[in-house]
């Protein structure tokens, strides 16, 4: 029995199993190919069903779908044979040379398949029918094929189902690598997002906090979401003499406006600072600018809720003075475990209002005290039970962690943060202070002195 | 962060006492436009008082409050009264921890801010 079909008489390369050398031509359809399988999973029921068709289609017992890479050819759906088993890998590369349908009528007097073993030995491969699976712009990946041990003739409405059934395979690969694509691309969005809200978090808060001598401090940022930036802020620097201010707060808004204000508070508290220390007056100075800044504007009003405060070495701990500007209460954790809020009454939000209030309260912090401040995403975060932490919830919880230090301090409230897990919603700040427990040991000496 | 409880506004005027705004829903930075846009439409006069009933406020961020803080001086500045009426314990302890109680009236609800105005 003779080859009958014409396609196969024009084919003029050289038999063999392997490839020839590339080509550029060559080259172009491997780009291709490597294109599609970085997929990587390009097999799945859809390319099953595919395989199973075509057999069913022929009457035939075998058929595969596979992609003939570099001197490969990969196999990515069988029917009739086991998962991952190429037949007469020969004629599947010679079908995607070739270009076109392809059909073998009898692979025994084909010298393309030639020593092949699927044809030579078991099953004994005699008929073979290809569609090649050609991307939009004509390269040729793969082929659907079908096979059969007896020699026979292919019909023509056989043939165009084959051709659409190769049409489909390469429909699926084109989602595939649509879908592919689109996760990259968002992928890479977010961690250019991720990148952005990285970078303006940093140019947002300290680097680092400067060492006060005789106190520990330490602070941290809790963000919600990975590429929304949040306006939670807070700094810890120098006055005159041996006072330091600190301060921490929450701007309106997110994202890039949020950014900007966080921005022109942070330097006009430090400002403020330096020409008044006053905490009312730096708060009442950050309002008159932020005022000013909305003067006439249409959108809502930019405003903030912070703490302001003043410490001042005295003996062995500080005297410290906060003003709020409608902040939650900062939190003193005393040396005796006890926790209580050093917050004066009646501070009102800074920027938004007419002739608003603030106030200012004065404590000392004792050596084992400890002093945090925080954002209102910590207190306005739903505990299991569905309700607001609140500042309660939060004395409690400190409560029962005991005497603590700075860092101490911010391990706990990470603590809480993590346990609280999605009901926390909104960003938070915490600045943590604490001066170092007195160390009563007169027979060794003081250990702390150096 | 997700709100998916919208924000319906509704005026209702009264031919002798004060007008009532009910708002319910989520005040975030999507739907406040929609509550200025409606507070702009009403005018403020000696004696033209607005209660606003916000039982059904179940959300209110740092726009919201703007806007409410915003229409609160407008009515201010007309010698009008705004009174906000119904506030959930959650939002009014926010609102109190931001000073703001100092500022806005707040009544249970809406009978008992009538009742507030009228007396």
């Amino acid at each position: 029995m003779g080859r009958k079909e014409p396609e196969v008489s024009t084919v003029d390369e050289a038999p063999g199993r392997q490839l020839p050398p590339a080509s550029a031509a060559e080259a172009r359809r491997l780009t291709a190919v490597h294109r599609y399988a970085a997929l990587g999973t390009a097999t799945g029921a859809a390319f099953d069903r595919v395989a199973a068709l075509a057999a069913r289609i022929f009457h035939a017992p075998f058929a595969t779908v596979t992609v003939v890479g570099d001197g490969t050819v990969r196999v990515v759906a069988a029917h009739g044979l086991p998962p991952r088993r190429a037949l007469v890998e020969s004629l599947c590369a010679a079908a995607v040379r070739h270009g076109g349908p392809y059909v073998v009528n009898d692979a025994l007097l084909d010298p393309r398949a030639a020593g092949d073993p699927a044809v030579y030995g078991e099953p004994g491969v005699r008929f073979y029918a290809a569609a090649v699976i050609t991307t939009p712009d004509g390269e040729a990946l793969g082929s659907v094929n079908v096979m059969d041990v007896r020699p026979r003739e292919a019909g023509e409405e056989e043939l165009a189902c084959l051709r659409d059934l190769a049409g489909l395979v390469m429909d699926e690969l084109e989602v595939r690598l649509a879908t592919h694509r689109t996760v990259e691309v968002e992928r890479e969005l977010r961690a250019g997002a991720e990148r952005l809200a990285r970078t303006l978090q940093r140019t947002l808060l300290p680097p680092a906090l400067p060492r006060v001598p005789g106190l520990c401090a330490a602070a941290a940022y809790h963000p919600v979401s990975a590429d929304e930036v949040g306006g939670d802020f807070y700094d810890l620097f120098p006055l005159d003499g041996d006072r330091w201010g600190f301060f921490l707060g929450d701007v309106c808004g997110k994202g890039a406006d949020a950014a900007a204000l966080t921005s022109l508070v942070r330097y006009t508290l430090r400002a403020a600072a330096v020409y008044d220390a006053d905490p009312h007056a730096v708060l009442a100075n950050l309002d008159a600018v932020l005022q000013q800044e909305h003067a006439g504007g249409e959108a809502p009003a930019p405003y903030c809720t912070a703490v302001f405060g003043v410490l001042q070495p005295d003996g062995d701990g500080f005297g410290v003075t906060l003003a709020t500007g409608g902040h939650p209460p900062a939190l003193a954790v005393r040396a005796s475990g006890a926790v209580e809020p050093i917050h004066p009454a009646g501070g009102q939000l800074i920027g938004i209002l007419r002739n608003p209030h603030f106030a200012q309260v004065s404590a000392r912090l004792n050596a084992g005290d400890a002093l945090l401040l925080y954002t209102d995403g910590l207190t306005e975060a739903r505990t299991p039970t569905g309700s607001m932490l609140d500042e309660d919830g939060l004395t409690a919880y400190l409560a029962a962690a005991g005497p603590t230090s700075a860092d101490a301090l911010l391990t706990t409230v990470h603590d809480l943060i993590t346990a609280l897990g999605t009901g926390v919603s909104d960003d938070t700040a915490v600045l943590a202070l604490s001066v170092p427990p007195a160390t009563r040991t007169p027979s060794s000496g003081s250990l702390g002195a150096a | 962060m997700q709100h998916d409880n919208g924000l319906t506004i509704s005026l209702q005027p009264h031919t002798s006492g004060p007008r009532l705004l009910v708002v319910a829903g989520d005040l975030d930075h999507h739907t406040t436009p929609r509550l200025r846009a409606a507070l702009e439409e009403v005018t403020f006069g000696p004696g033209t008082d607005l209660v606003i009933d916000l039982s059904g406020l179940t959300f209110c961020d740092s726009t919201g409050i703007a806007t409410l803080v915003a229409a609160h001086q407008r009515a201010h500045d007309a010698g009008a009264a705004l009174l906000l009426a119904g506030l959930d314990a959650d939002i009014a302890r926010v609102f109190q921890i931001m000073g703001l109680d100092r500022l806005l009236s707040f009544y249970d609800s809406p009978e008992e801010a009538v009742r507030a105005l009228s007396g």
